[in-house]
This record gives structure tokens, sequence and C-alpha cells, in this order.
């Protein structure tokens, strides 16, 4: 055990990092395809991300009419589980690190 | 199809004898894709199956790593959902085949079973436009114009499977 007064610093480099990384998060994007209805993206957005009527027509519309929207923004962990369940109902998600 | 909320938890789904048989064969031929081997798969089905973590460039080479052990445990995650949705739909069949009545077929499933019978659904309308490579113009045509008979019957099936889902959904869309 260290003795008073001589606790190794914090590695200042390793916080700042890990911040960065918290700060920066993995985006989830749903992409646009000809195929799955807009209630249903809608169902499937409230489903997997709880996200209210409203906000979940707003994405549906921008993946529609912009060919993706950006669903969510969370830690790596989190964010490859909700891009597991969101292509468990068919939906083409991806992730990237947000910039 | 008519469905209906029991309680919170719980949904009554009844198909007249037609419907039933219908999604029942639909639920057959799906199983048999759940349980292709994935090394018996052409490319494309297999790329279909395993899925992309990301379409973007990473940025450093710690990003990279991290989004190849991601891809790993998505490609894990699908082999993995296929092998349960074999299971469920070797029940639903099962179901079938031991109901007394058929003309109404007659359904009571949990929230989360009927979440999985959409979602296997909408695998089915997948799996039909991937094989046949459906565009938005061809989801907008009258499919009955559709001169290639093969390719009208898999958007006309597209059609009536989404009707399915959307039956199933109705009581939760609230468009405004």
């Amino acid at each position: 055990m260290a003795k008073p007064g001589t606790e190794a610093a914090p590695d200042i480099d390793v916080e700042n990092k890990l911040k960065e990384a918290f700060a920066r998060g993995w985006q989830v994007i749903v992409w646009n395809d000809p195929i799955n209805l807009m209630d249903y993206v809608v169902y499937v957005f409230k489903t997997v991300l709880k996200m209210d009527e409203a906000e979940a027509s707003k994405h549906m519309w921008e993946v529609h009419q912009k060919g993706k929207s950006s669903v969510a923004l969370e830690t790596r962990e989190k964010s490859e589980m909700l891009v597991h369940r969101l292509r468990g109902f068919g939906l083409n998600a991806t992730m990237e690190q947000a910039r | 199809m008519t469905t209906e909320q029991i309680d919170p938890e719980n949904w009554r789904l009844t198909f007249p004898e037609h419907e039933a048989a219908f999604i029942i064969n639909v639920l057959a031929r799906l199983g048999r894709q759940y349980q292709e081997d994935p090394k018996e798969m052409s490319p494309g089905l297999r790329a279909f199956w395993d899925g992309n973590i990301t379409k973007g460039t990473a940025a450093n080479p710690k990003e990279l790593g991290e989004l190849a052990d991601a891809q790993q445990l998505l490609v894990e995650a699908r082999t993995e959902l296929r092998s349960q949705r074999l299971n469920l739909v070797e029940n639903w069949i099962q179901e079938y085949e031991l109901a007394e009545t058929r003309d109404p077929w007659q359904v009571e499933v949990s929230s989360a079973e009927r979440d999985e019978l959409i979602a296997m659904l909408n695998d089915r309308r997948l799996l039909l436009a991937f094989h046949i490579g459906v565009t938005e113009s061809d989801m907008e045509k009258d499919p009955s114009h559709i001169p290639d008979e093969a390719r009208r019957h898999a958007i006309l099936e597209i059609d009536v499977l989404g009707h399915f889902i959307l039956v199933m959904l109705g009581p939760q869309i609230h468009r405004p």
C-alpha cells in the first residue's frame, strides 16, 4: 500500500480519453429500405428505442426522406445492443462513433 | 384476420381458415430459411443474414478494432436469432396442428410473442425482396401489372404480409 502523500497521481491522459469517449459516444443509424412499412418502422422505434409517437414518426420520416436517421447516441455496448435489436426487427441499422 | 387486446400483456389473434393456412405455409417456408446452413448460403444471402455493424469509415485503429469485435458479435447474435425464431416457427405450426378448430383459428399470445410473429412475417417480406431484388419503384407498382410471374407472386406476398402486420399493429397505430 502506498504511504499517505505518495499515491500515484491519477492518469490524466486516461481520464481525458475516457471523458472524450463518453462525450463522443456511438451513433445508431437507421437506413432507408424499400420494404419496411412506415407504420412498422414507427412501431419498432417505439418498441426498441422507447420513443413516443411524435419522436418515432419524426425519425421514420427522416429515414424515408433523407435516407437515414441517427436514432440514438449511446455507449458502444448500448449501441451494439440497439443495433442487434433493430436488426432483429428487420431494420437496416448500423453504428458509428460520433465525430 | 382480427386482433384484439385481451389485457395489457395479452392478445387474441383470429384467422379465417384460408388466412390461417396461408400464415402457416409462410411460417413453414420461413422455418426452412431459418435452418439453412450459412455455409450453403449464397454470399449475398449470407451477407443479408450476417448484417453490417457499420457503414462508416473507422477514424483510427482502435475504433477499427472495436468495430471488428462488434461485427463478430452481430454475426453471432444473428445466428442465435435464427435459431430462436426456428423454435418459434415450430411452436406456431404445432399450435396450428393441435388446434381443435381452424375456422376460425384463434390464438392467444403475449405481447412478446405477438412482436416476434410480426418480426418473423417481416423477415419473410425482407427475404422475398432480397431474392427478387425489389426496388422502391417495384413497391409502388400495381403488382398485377408485373409481367414476370415469380416476381409478381413475391411482391403480392410481400403486400399481403404487410397487410397482416398492419392489422396486428392496428391498435398501436395513432397516425395524426
